[in-house]
């Protein structure tokens, strides 16, 4: 049982992703900066419990903080190109996250051991859980309560008046600027959420996993966050939810049987999945 | 000093010559296209596989490996083409990058299946001493890489400039719509384009990694970040900006390793890329593709 509660995990976590990423292409706008704001997440949660002692609550809270400051910083200079430099900007940026965590040395004795991220070796002993005597269903609850916040977040996002605008910016920016809307402000706001978003995913996902290492947040990982709500479809996050299980379910557990040939039918389903329906599985059909 | 800058500029040059053609492929798939192939590396890396496979079992020379490694890249590229890039032609860019992402990792699946092991040894082109000139050293296989990418180039621009194929090329970079009228068969042209970069990136791919003298399974995500990344230093769309990116980025990486050390290598490279982007500077944001 223990193993489907630990798939659970993941796609919670994944989930957590790719609103992440959800979010920033309701504007219209591609970002493959998301794994850095994970790695961000990650690595703020990881060090403030292992390393300041806090519990993993307020530790998280941080993380958002981190993420959304972060992806706010980036999001002015970013935003102000389109399209396939967008993509290219946000990666390069993503990338550097990644690097700069490859770099990063900052460890403390703590008894017998030293803790704290290692460059290239990473972040070891994030025992937060087992320290407390989690059971691993519980951890998974945890996570799915803050995947359960985040989805009703952008619903409702969706149901107001906000979301009207980052869809109406989705669909056509000179449009949506003439009719007095700051594109800059939702761009960036929109960035500033997934941020925050990406950022408690990297702290539970940090914390579920107890090791971290900075060739986890690599451009696989930021491709695999936008996969998810294109997959899905923008429609709704429930599209984002449904490709999750639909990717990591099948990738983890449903192709098992397939043995090492799992990739290669995972991505022929994904292709068949976006010629089918381009504008993903919740999206609107294929002539629409 | 002075010996230190000219030695790492010219290996700077050398790797910049592969990451040149790399961009190169990818131009022409994105200014026909207006799509990024994010399989483009591991299409790539197929054939590189392909021709370690072909010497482990046949032990063939040199020269057919280079061909079995092209002939791989472009079947490769022929199935991405089909299967992401033809489907989406009119639709979404985005559901064509998401689709190739989905081969990039069916191709790295099928590397890690056809040479389990992380590491594979592949003949090099040139074995022994490098070339001392006078302070200088050169890798001979660096030298061949210079001599081939200019050679690419040089055909490049021929075809591009001086045939009919590189009209009606251009014609459907500049205006498809222009081009179909103009009575050019603009699928045709696209699929032909997308095997020439293909064979382009296979040469690359193929040099590459036989100046190594190994294989792994991250030659694909390498190919496709170091051509993105060349291609979009030089200006999109732009075939002599994707030469200059592609010896630039080369440039920056010889000198930032030796100044700054080797972690620092690709942090600089993209840091500086991030930034020329969002300071929007003028020939990164014009679009001219030719």
């Amino acid at each position: 049982m223990d193993f489907y509660f630990g798939l659970a995990q993941l796609i919670g976590v994944h989930t957590l992703l790719g609103l992440s990423a959800y979010i920033v292409l309701l504007t219209g706008q591609v970002s493959l900066a998301q794994a850095g704001f994970f790695a961000v997440g990650a690595y703020a949660a990881g060090m403030l419990t292992v390393l300041a002692g806090w519990h993993l609550v307020p530790a998280l809270g941080a993380s958002a903080l981190c993420g959304g400051a972060l992806a706010c910083a980036v999001g002015f200079p970013a935003l102000r190109v389109k399209g396939l430099m967008l993509v290219i900007a946000t990666l390069a940026f993503g990338e550097g996250v990644r690097l700069f965590f490859f770099n990063f040395d900052y460890q403390i004795a703590k008894g017998e051991l030293k803790v704290g991220p290692v460059g290239g070796e990473g972040f070891r002993q994030i025992r937060f859980f087992p320290e407390n005597g989690w059971e691993t269903w519980e951890v998974m609850l945890f996570i799915w309560v803050f995947v359960a916040g985040a989805m009703a977040l952008l619903w409702w996002f969706d149901r107001s008046r906000y979301g009207a605008v980052l869809r109406a910016v989705g669909e056509d920016e000179l449009a949506a600027q003439s009719v007095g809307i700051n594109l800059t402000a939702v761009k960036v706001s929109a960035m500033t959420v997934g941020g925050a978003i990406a950022g408690v995913g990297g702290g539970l996902y940090a914390h579920y996993t107890t090791h971290i290492e900075h060739a986890s947040f690599n451009i696989l990982l930021a491709t695999f966050a936008i996969a998810y709500p294109i997959v899905g479809g923008l429609r709704s996050v429930y599209g984002t939810l449904l490709a999750v299980i639909f990717v990591q379910g099948i990738l983890v557990e449903g192709l098992r049987f397939m043995g090492d040939w799992r990739n290669l039918l995972f991505g022929a389903l994904i292709v068949l999945a976006m010629n089918l329906r381009p504008s993903g599985i919740l999206g609107k059909g294929r002539h629409a | 000093m002075l010996a230190d800058l000219v030695q790492n500029s010219l290996d700077g040059l050398a790797a910049g010559a592969a990451y040149a053609l790399l961009a190169l492929g990818f131009t022409l798939i994105f200014g026909v296209l207006r799509r990024a192939n994010l399989s483009y590396g591991p299409a790539i890396m197929f054939g590189c596989y392909a021709a370690a496979l072909t010497h482990q079992h046949f032990g063939a020379g040199l020269f057919m490996l280079a061909l079995v490694t092209i002939a791989g890249a472009v079947l490769a590229g022929a199935y991405v083409e089909r299967l992401c890039f033809a489907p989406h032609r009119e639709g979404s860019a985005i559901a064509a990058m998401v689709a190739s992402f989905a081969l990039w990792m069916q191709f790295e699946e099928l590397a890690a299946l056809v040479l389990p092991g992380h590491l594979y040894a592949f003949p090099m082109l040139h074995e022994g001493a490098p070339l001392a000139l006078g302070a200088f050293t050169f890798r001979i296989d660096a030298l061949v890489l210079l001599a081939v990418a200019i050679l690419v180039c040089a055909s490049l621009w021929w075809m591009l400039y001086r045939s009919r194929f590189g009209l009606a090329v251009r014609a459907v970079i500049e205006q498809p719509t222009a081009a179909s009228l103009a009575g050019i068969n603009v699928p045709r042209v696209l699929v032909r384009v997308f095997a020439l970069a293909s064979a382009i990136g296979g040469v690359a791919g193929y040099l590459v990694v036989a100046s190594n003298g190994q294989i792994t399974p991250m030659l694909g995500m390498w190919a496709t970040l170091k051509g993105l990344l060349a291609m979009m230093l030089g200006g999109l769309g732009s075939l002599p900006g994707a030469v200059l990116g592609g010896l630039a980025l080369g440039l920056i990486e010889a000198h930032s390793q030796w100044y700054l050390g080797p972690q620092m290598r690709d942090l600089i490279a993209y840091l500086l890329l991030f930034v020329l982007l969002a300071a929007r500077v003028p020939w990164m944001t014009s679009r001219s593709a030719s």
